[in-house]
């Protein structure tokens, strides 16, 4: 006999076994966003010199918004790459 | 006018050399405290590369000012920068009141950054190679 569904939220549904990703930032929260830490920045980069979205590393929307600011001038300051394609 | 917390990152034509470069930095150092900033520390990073040219430049010398000033004094010490020639570029950011200094970086040799990029590269190949072998 199929049981009805009552109210109430769904069951949050998983695609695949993935492991549920953190944001960085706020798991480690002496890690400080800096445009200056062109190391920690990097790691937040694909190899053309992109940033890449918060979709894939997880991290959330807030320190994403910083992250991207701190990319951005660090851009302009040389220490980060435009792209790596036609330097 | 309330003053604020600024930090300034100089970058410097290779061309000056060391010397110069460190003089170029004691003269911005006397500019911003002529406009009434309070300098609380200056980082000279040294000659580093840069990510992409500047100016048909690869390397620069990097120094950091942090300093108390009004947004207006601001203005003029950053009109006097563009001013520079040897000054290829700088940027200039509001730190946060209760934000602690800067921390001393020490200078990255470019050398062991391309080592660790090859290694990388080297173990995808090997990672691809053992594929095709199984």
């Amino acid at each position: 006999m199929p049981r009805e569904r009552s109210g109430g939220p769904r069951p949050p549904r998983r695609r695949g076994m993935g492991r549920r990703k953190v944001c960085r930032f706020c798991a480690d929260k002496t890690m400080m966003i800096d445009y200056k830490d062109s190391r920690t920045l990097g790691t937040f980069l694909s190899e053309r010199g992109k940033i890449i979205p918060a979709r894939i590393t997880g991290t959330c929307a807030g320190h994403q918004r910083r992250l991207t600011i701190a990319v951005k001038q660090a851009r302009t300051v040389a220490l980060l790459p435009y792209t790596t394609v036609y330097p | 006018m309330a003053d604020r917390r600024y930090e300034t990152l100089v970058l410097i034509h290779p061309e000056q050399g060391e010397p110069g470069s460190k003089e170029l930095a004691t003269r911005i150092r006397t500019l911003i405290e002529e406009q009434g900033g309070n300098v609380s520390q200056v980082q000279e990073w040294g000659v580093r590369d840069l990510a992409y040219l500047v100016a048909k430049q690869r390397r620069a010398f990097y120094v950091l000012f942090e300093y108390r000033t009004t947004p207006k004094a601001l203005q003029e010490i950053e009109r006097n920068l563009t001013l520079m020639d040897p000054v290829l570029r700088f940027i200039s950011v509001r730190q946060a009141e209760n934000a602690p200094p800067a921390a001393l970086r020490p200078v990255r040799r470019p050398e062991r950054d391309e080592a660790e990029v090859e290694e990388e590269s080297g173990e995808d190949v090997d990672l691809m190679g053992n594929g095709e072998m199984t």
